[in-house]
């Protein structure tokens, strides 16, 4: 076996496994006694009887052989005594893309089970981060993380239509309120609060925006939202790239010490709350100077401060609550929620298991994004879909929007009579605002715009030049081309463009350097740049670099409205950074 | 007592002691030499747990049955567990009174009987052990040959072990042979095989206890049993495409 020849990307995971390995994995991954008392603490063994590779050690003995292999001293002298074994090809990559993003949610049931202190969620973890590395993950994976890399959330969302939704909200609430200091403020510089969502919340469920608004502005509270950095979720924990989840946290830490805010406060979401409050710091590299913390937490202090007042009469149904897995399993946010449930609502009737031992939702670990796995989500929901039903409440609550898209499948798909909400709207809905007298507050929300901008076009294929000339100047902008690396520098110096779109591949000075170039030019950093490339495996000369990352990555060929749409967002976003 | 059993039983212990200080002491270093990972968040959950509690609940976790659902649901499995290692202590201890402090079991018929029924109880849970992970299908789709080796090595390990607590040469060095040469096997072999988990032990639940006493995990709050429960029959899957197909 070892005379086979490994492909690139099978060198690539085993090179950068070595790299990703740091105390607690090794320990996790040399530990496992292979004792199998984890087993049926995950969802997807008890939904799938009699089929051991759902099993979590059997998981992870798929990325621990490799371990063993390259790592540990029995693995590489006699491999098949500990069922040691390398990886050699894309296929067998492939095999473990889909073990570590289809068959678990990451959910650390089965860490906190395991007597030996085996952390495989986080070893799963570090397998998906492997494998992105090198390209290889579910295509929703992949499109999310381009997102939240390139537009700045993972749900692709445009400044334009954010500002534009807090907006709607806003002149919502004030209508319903009659006072327009209800408005959302935007940017408020030395607020008490800046309150950051999650986009789901933009796209799908904009009223959770306005009930967590409706409660500051009952609570009286100094808050604003952000214009930038307000996403608080954050696919690298997902992905497991680290890099990713380092430049998203870091969007909002920075965000929030720029306007000055005192705490920023995480709307419902359980992975945005671990990534944002736990992770953020580890992967960013930096230390933070004000508090973070959950919007649960916020709401239990303004009641138990007395600062608002419910009713909760007016939340008559019976509910109960799921716990999300990275709030309590990862965070220990157990009681708050529970604390918070009793005093907004009539009827609560606790699940079982609960707290730490709750069943995953089964959307979790990004599940939700991976099409390709749906069939045996679902399959392995009916664990979520018993519990939910045994409690025989009609209204399921939970703090996490991943869940509540999670738990809203599993109810459609297995009919149960249940919905799902989450704390603020039953905040809300309970609350009792006492009328103020009306404060008027300004509106701004600026748009982007696309014309008249220069675009500098830096590549060695004439054709590929014309091309992007052609579109770009069709649509109004002024088109500067180079051929190479240095003309394309000197270039930028001279024109000081609006953005730059940039091939990897060239004769001379190639992409990744150019890039680096630029980024570190003072006079040339701040111009937005979008790499075009026909070999998309090089993706790490761009960035792996230790310079922030380019706003776009197309993969040629690249067709005329995939160019516009992304060199619009692009320059967009550029505009509304720029007007502030 | 022959020269060989003498030798078996002090230089033949010693030198293979030696050697698996020193391997482990390599095995130590080799785990320090992956970096650590820093948590610079502030402290999350409740303000009850802190770093070092977590820690010490961690490590503590064995002793606590009821601490996590797999064992405390499992009960009966968790007993073997405590059963098969008091019985590796004993035998281990066993090990080192006969070479070194043969008084304490000479014309102690008690102490005797007490180690060979500890001794036996672990050799019957390793029997137990090893049918479980050859006929249950979860166990064998996860086990290694050194899985099975290292379970056979003990229980084997265990009946010389049990055999050999009188210390009565005079009646057959047959066993006792057996045992302090196993004995020797053991201590060279334990640190390449799983059987080095206890060295791990410490370092896993120390990490693993200090993320999650750090955010407020630890100790494990329990799972509250709702006091309204309504019986409900198992929830049946809406007929999709999907789903049939598994």
């Amino acid at each position: 076996m070892e005379a086979m020849q490994r492909s690139y990307k099978a060198q690539k995971v085993i090179d950068r496994m070595a790299k990703k390995l740091n105390r607690q994995i090794a320990g996790s991954l040399a530990a496992c006694v292979h004792c199998g008392m984890c087993t049926e603490s995950c969802h997807y063994v008890l939904a799938n009887p009699g089929d051991p590779t759902y099993a979590p050690a059997y998981k992870a003995d798929r990325v621990r052989k490799i371990f063993k292999r390259h790592f540990d001293w029995t693995g590489r002298v006699i491999p098949w005594w500990v069922k040691a074994d390398s990886v050699y090809t894309d296929e067998e990559l492939e095999e473990l893309k889909d073990i570590a993003f289809g068959k678990c949610t990451n959910c650390r049931r089965c860490s906190l089970n395991c007597p030996m202190g085996v952390d495989f969620a986080v070893v799963n973890r570090m397998t998906r981060g492997l494998l992105v590395h090198v390209g290889i993950m579910p295509k929703g994976v992949a499109v999310v993380s381009k997102d939240q890399w390139e537009i700045g959330n993972q749900m692709g969302v445009l400044k334009e239509d954010y500002l534009d939704t807090i907006q709607w909200m806003s002149e919502e609430l004030v209508d319903t309120l009659g006072d327009p200091g209800a408005a959302i403020p935007i940017d408020k510089n030395g607020c008490a609060v800046m309150y950051t969502i999650n986009p789901r919340e933009v796209k799908y469920d904009p009223r959770t925006i306005s009930d967590a608004a409706k409660i500051f502005y009952a609570a009286e509270e100094s808050w604003t939202m952000p214009s930038e950095g307000w996403d608080m979720t954050n696919f690298g924990l997902f992905s497991g790239d680290d890099e990713l989840g380092g430049a998203v946290a870091r969007r909002v830490f920075e965000k929030a010490a720029e306007i000055r805010a005192k705490c920023v406060v995480m709307s419902e979401c359980g992975h945005g709350y671990r990534s944002t409050r736990c992770e953020g710091q580890n992967w960013a590299g930096m230390d933070v100077q004000f508090e973070m913390e959950s919007s649960v937490v916020t709401m239990l202090r303004y009641l138990r401060d007395g600062r608002i007042k419910v009713d909760r009469s007016k939340n008559t149904l019976p509910v109960t609550y799921h716990d999300s897995c990275n709030n309590a399993r990862s965070c220990g946010m157990f009681e708050e929620p529970r604390e918070l449930l009793g005093l907004v609502a009539a009827d609560f009737r606790e699940m079982y298991p609960n707290r730490a031992e709750n069943y995953c939702c089964t959307g979790g670990g990004g599940a939700m994004s991976m099409s390709e796995y749906t069939p045996q989500r679902l399959k392995s929901a009916k664990v979520k879909a018993d519990q939910l039903r045994a409690t025989g409440a009609k209204v399921v609550v939970t703090s996490c929007h991943n869940c509540v898209d999670g738990l809203t499948d599993l109810i459609r798909h297995y009919k149960l009579d249940m919905k799902v909400t989450q704390l603020v709207n039953l905040v809300a809905d309970a609350l009792v605002v006492e009328k103020r007298v009306a404060v008027p507050v300004p509106k701004a929300v600026p748009v982007a715009a696309l014309a008249g901008r220069t675009i500098l076009v830096i590549d060695d294929e004439p054709d590929v030049r014309a091309f992007l000339t052609a579109v770009l100047e069709d649509n109004g902008a002024k088109v500067v081309t180079a051929a190479d690396g240095d003309e394309g520098l000197a270039l930028a110096r001279k024109e000081k463009p609006d953005l730059v779109t940039l091939d990897i591949s060239m004769p001379g000075k190639d992409g990744g350097k150019v890039f680096e170039a630029m980024r570190r030019d003072p006079d040339l950093r701040s111009i937005r740049v979008c790499v075009i490339t026909g070999r998309p495996e090089l993706r790490k000369l761009i960035y792996e670099r230790p310079v922030p990352p380019p706003e776009g990555y197309l993969d040629k060929p690249v067709s005329e409205e995939t160019l516009l749409t992304n060199v619009r967002k692009i320059l967009e976003v550029a505009g509304d950074q720029k007007a502030h | 007592m022959s020269g060989l059993l003498h030798f078996a039983e002090h230089r033949l212990q010693e030198a293979a002691l030696i050697f698996m200080a020193l391997v482990y002491t390599k095995r130590i270093l080799w785990l320090l030499k992956f970096p650590a990972g820093k948590e610079r968040q502030a402290p999350t959950g409740s303000r009850d747990t802190t770093k070092r509690k977590g820690i010490l609940y961690s490590w503590a976790i064995v002793g606590m049955p009821w601490a996590m659902e797999s064992t405390r649901t499992r009960f009966f499995t968790y007993v073997q567990f405590v059963v098969f290692h008091v019985g590796v202590t004993a035998a281990i201890a066993l090990s080192f009174i006969i070479p070194y402090l043969p008084g304490l079991i000479e014309n102690n018929d008690t102490l005797v009987r007490v180690f060979q029924v500890v001794i036996w109880a672990a050799c019957a849970v390793g029997c137990m052990r090893i049918v479980r992970r050859i006929v249950d299908p979860y166990m064998r789709a996860i086990s290694s040959p050194d899985d099975y080796f290292s379970l056979v090595l003990l229980t084997v390990w265990f009946a010389f072990a049990a055999l050999s607590a009188p210390n009565r040469p005079d009646q057959g060095e047959g066993p006792l042979l057996a045992y302090f040469i196993l004995t020797a096997f053991f201590l060279i072999y334990v640190p390449f095989s799983k059987i080095s988990h206890y060295l791990y032990y410490p370092f896993t639940r120390f990490y693993f206890g200090r993320s999650m006493g750090h955010r407020g995990v630890f100790p494990i709050p329990k799972s509250v049993k709702p006091a309204f429960r309504e019986a409900a029959a198992p929830v049946q899957a809406e007929a999709t495409a999907t789903t049939s197909s598994h």
